[in-house]
């Protein structure tokens, strides 16, 4: 899969601009808040549907616009298709080559992108929310159904937590109880299987990037699963009657504050370094090497799992590295071959990463203008 | 200035499904244009279904017959008693009976099971298929509401109703649609359908 060129239209602060990136590495340099990152943004959203780091997809409307549009054109399995996604405050809509994708898998077969941005240092030491959306994010990158399924799963949620308020008769909630634990350990397999796929990977990535002699470790840790069972082995038929049994344990409780608590809506990834539990023991730049470490392990995941290489995001490099672990990424990135779009306040930082065919593009105040440089001179 | 009795037939037409207010103009001008008997027709068309169309107080079908009588599936001598199919609604009643392959009786729950829409079993009519039980010799209960989360707890939760009575229950085969359209079938539907694969 290669991005062949890029368009973005009344997309935040960037002023209308189509591209052709490089089919390595594309470098996007300019100071802070310039629309770098907006840059990365709009990527990302082709690729996945989702939104980086906004809240809602309509924030990604320019201002004062009605809406907002990016277009790609990709080549994939050696086909070219255009990709384009409008957003509308309250919508979004998927088109490709031109014809509304009325299934989104249609749309999801050949693109897949990796992100790396600073909020993501922020997994290892903030709250499991954070941990269960990044590995989210990694399982949906190699199932897209899991897009489909974690939905239904949280509309079923949804369902019997109201039900749990509204103090609903046991007849009802067990209907819904059969219908979360079905769902809930289809979840459960498919988070355990990509971390089966991961983590060995993960902690060889860690011991190449993290220059320390502690091991690390990921473990997926079910919220009151109870005793008796091996998570790591039980079958999906199991796993559903496993948390049928424990709704039903742990329903008063859950009645009491109105929130169902089993579930992989309340698990949460262990991260450990040396056997300490790296949230609160990790320093700042263990933190780094950790997600690093986790993301190299997804690159070489879904280059295993496509046959290709997913697209690499990374943003704002400067902040998220120092300079050995940078000069570590950096020269991975050169090595691997894969298609890489990066953006930096200070293009010295990424320098490793660059190549004779690497394209520079200036940012300044949602303009961008591509500069012709040497491969060799920095600036 | 368009007349009052414009304005008022576009904005009947308006509050119908799909139906903005431009096509609403266009569709009152058709009328308008078309021959008066057009107009008599469809207005009478329209009265006499809300006056004879009714449900069937058995199985909660479409009905025209007198009040008190059953609909044309309830009244078949040829269909099958002892199979009653469980549908959400009318149109998926429909969808079923165009297969031509079914030749039991229907029942017909009028929504499913949403408690964020704040529908219970009270609000659908599944009383009244325990009540059906009682009078009639059924023996198997074919579930047939959507496979999504909603028709799934719909169906779990007859379930538990109908297995201690002592009848069969059974629920649709979920899967790839026939005639070869397994690259079309979304991921969600291959997965389902991967995971109910049956020996050959
Ligand atoms: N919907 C929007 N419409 C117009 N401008 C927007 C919109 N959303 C954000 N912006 C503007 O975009 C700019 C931020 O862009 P971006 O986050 O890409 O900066 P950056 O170059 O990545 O900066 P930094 O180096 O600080 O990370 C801000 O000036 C912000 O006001
Ligand atoms: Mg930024
Ligand atoms: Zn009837």
């Amino acid at each position: 899969m290669k991005l062949l060129s890029l368009s973005y239209e009344r997309f935040r602060n960037l002023e209308p601009v189509s591209f052709e990136p490089s089919p390595h590495a594309t470098i996007a340099v300019g100071e802070n808040g310039q629309g770098k990152t907006n840059l990365l943004e709009g990527l990302y959203l082709l690729a996945t549907l989702k939104p980086l780091r906004a809240n809602r997809l309509s924030e990604l409307i320019r201002f004062g616009s009605p809406s907002a549009k990016v277009t790609g054109r990709f080549l994939i399995n050696g086909a070219e298709r255009e990709i384009s996604v409008e957003i509308i405050p309250g919508g979004r809509t998927a088109f490709v080559d031109g014809k509304r994708a009325g299934s989104l898998d249609a749309y999801f077969g050949g693109v897949s992108v990796v992100a790396f941005t600073p909020d993501d240092l922020s997994v290892v030491k903030g709250g499991p929310d954070g941990r269960r959306a990044f590995l989210d994010r990694s399982v949906f990158n190699v199932q897209p159904a899991y897009l489909d399924e974690s939905r239904e799963y949280a509309r079923a949620l949804k369902n019997r937590n109201k039900l749990l308020k509204d103090h609903a008769p046991m007849s009802h909630l067990q209907a819904w109880d059969a219908t979360l634990a079905k769902l809930g350990a289809k979840l459960w397999v498919r988070r355990r299987a990509l971390m089966t796929a991961l983590v060995e990977r993960a902690r060889a990535s860690f011991q190449r990037i993290g220059r320390s002699p502690l091991e690390a470790q990921w473990h997926y840790e079910p919220a009151h699963l109870g005793e008796g069972i091996d998570f790591s082995a039980a079958s999906e038929a199991e796993l559903t009657e496993r948390m049928l049994e424990r709704l039903d344990a742990r329903l008063t409780r859950d009645v009491e504050r109105g929130f169902t608590s089993v579930g992989p809506h309340a698990d949460d990834v262990e991260i450990t370094l040396g056997d300490k539990p790296a949230r609160a023991f990790a320093s700042q730049g263990q933190c780094r090497a950790l997600v690093l470490a986790w993301k190299v392990a997804e690159i070489e995941n879904l280059q295993q799992a496509n046959g290709f290489l997913p697209l690499l995001l990374l943003d704002d490099v400067s902040s998220e590295l120092d300079p050995e672990r940078n000069a570590f990424l950096m020269g991975y990135l050169a090595d691997s071959g894969a298609q890489t779009l990066l953006t930096t306040t200070d293009a010295a930082l990424v320098q490793r990463a660059a190549g004779a065919d690497t394209k520079w593009f200036r940012v300044r105040a949602g303009t961008l203008t591509e500069e012709f440089r040497s491969a060799s001179s920095t600036g | 200035m368009t007349p009052d009795a414009i304005n008022r037939l576009v904005a009947q037409l308006a509050k119908l499904p799909g139906i903005g207010e431009k096509s609403a103009q266009r569709l009152a001008f058709h009328v308008l244009r078309s021959p008066p008997e057009y107009a008599r027709a469809l207005a009478a068309a329209l009265i006499e279904v809300v006056d004879r169309v009714k449900l069937c107080s058995r199985c909660f079908s479409l009905h025209d017959g007198p009040e008190g009588t059953f609909c044309g599936f309830c009244n078949d001598p040829r269909r099958d008693e002892r199979l009653v199919c469980v549908v959400e609604g009318i149109a998926d009643e429909m969808a079923i009976e165009r297969t031509r392959e079914f030749k039991g009786r229907y029942h017909v729950l009028h929504g499913v099971l949403s408690p964020l829409e704040g529908v219970g079993p009270e609000q659908l009519r599944i009383k009244e298929l325990i009540l059906r039980m009682q009078d009639t010799p059924i023996e198997e209960v074919i579930v047939a509401t959507n496979p999504d989360v909603e028709g799934e707890a719909t169906a779990l939760y007859l379930t538990r109703l109908l297995k201690p009575i002592g009848v069969k229950v059974s629920r649709l085969a979920q899967g790839i649609p026939m005639g070869g359209d397994l690259e079309y079938a979304d991921q969600a539907t291959l997965a389902r359908a991967l995971a109910a694969r049956r020996d050959l």
